[in-house]
């Protein structure tokens, strides 16, 4: 690909084993997760964000498979079959969405970086409740191959899980 | 085959939590296990699935248990949605 088509391209090439940060902040090991339910992996394998902004960005291209009615958590398929689960905060279904504005519909096919919602994480921690954000691959038996980026500050710029068949 | 109903009782429906819990006490089965809502039917071994179920409070579940284990799967798993959703 020449300069000019990297420079004013109109997608951006993402490789289709790699999954982006859908949210700004401290990229944690999922063992850090104070909830069973996610720290033991039952639900899928990944990381969780200490996020410190609320934007939600889709870390791959692919469809929104599910946006649930209360905006706290999205499950998302790659264009590659990726299964993927964000869920903003814990315990946050109980917020009835409040703090979440959704930008996106189940159904929806989006573009890495599109934003799927927006959450007001100073709204979370007054409800007395933790911002940290599990990313989970649901599908993990899938990919034999799992690496993951935990222990520094990640952006919707970064790759922070990257699975191979 | 075994067949047994669900009413869910949790107010906030078949969440990430519940879908979960779901899906690791089915894991320790031979069974096939498939939930049934008025919105779709999922595979119970597939969190997502049962998640695109968005099934509601009040909303009626028919679960299919077969294979080996059918009958400890079924009644064991019944009276894990009694207790769980």
């Amino acid at each position: 690909m020449g300069l000019f088509s990297k420079l004013f391209g109109k997608a951006e090439e993402i490789n289709p084993n790699h999954i982006y940060a859908p949210m700004a902040g401290q990229a944690v090991a999922l063992s850090e997760v104070p909830d069973p339910t996610f720290s033991e992996g039952l639900m899928g394998n990944g990381i969780a964000i200490q996020p410190t902004d609320g934007k939600v960005c889709a870390p791959f291209n692919g469809t929104v498979d599910m946006m649930f009615d209360t905006g706290h958590a999205v499950s998302l398929v790659s264009d590659s079959g990726i299964e993927l689960l964000i869920h903003v905060g814990l315990e946050t279904v109980g917020l009835n969405g409040a703090p979440f504005k959704v930008k996106v519909k189940s159904g929806d096919k989006v573009k890495k970086g599109q934003t799927l919602m927006e959450a007001d994480l100073e709204a979370i921690k007054a409800a007395g409740l933790p911002t940290i954000t599990p990313v989970l691959v649901c599908n993990c038996d899938d990919y034999p191959t799992f690496n993951a980026t935990i222990g520094k500050a990640v952006s919707n710029a970064d790759v922070v899980i990257e699975v191979a068949k | 085959m075994k067949e047994f109903k669900h009413v869910i009782a949790d107010p906030l429906g078949m969440h990430a939590r519940p879908a979960g819990m779901l899906v690791k006490a089915v894991a320790g089965y031979a069974s096939k296990v498939t939930v049934t809502a008025p919105t779709g039917t999922a595979d119970a071994k597939r969190l997502m699935a049962l998640m695109r179920l968005a099934a509601k409070q009040g909303m009626e579940l028919t679960v299919t248990v077969d294979g080996a284990d059918e009958e400890k799967a079924a009644a064991e798993l019944q009276a894990f949605l009694a207790a769980n959703l």
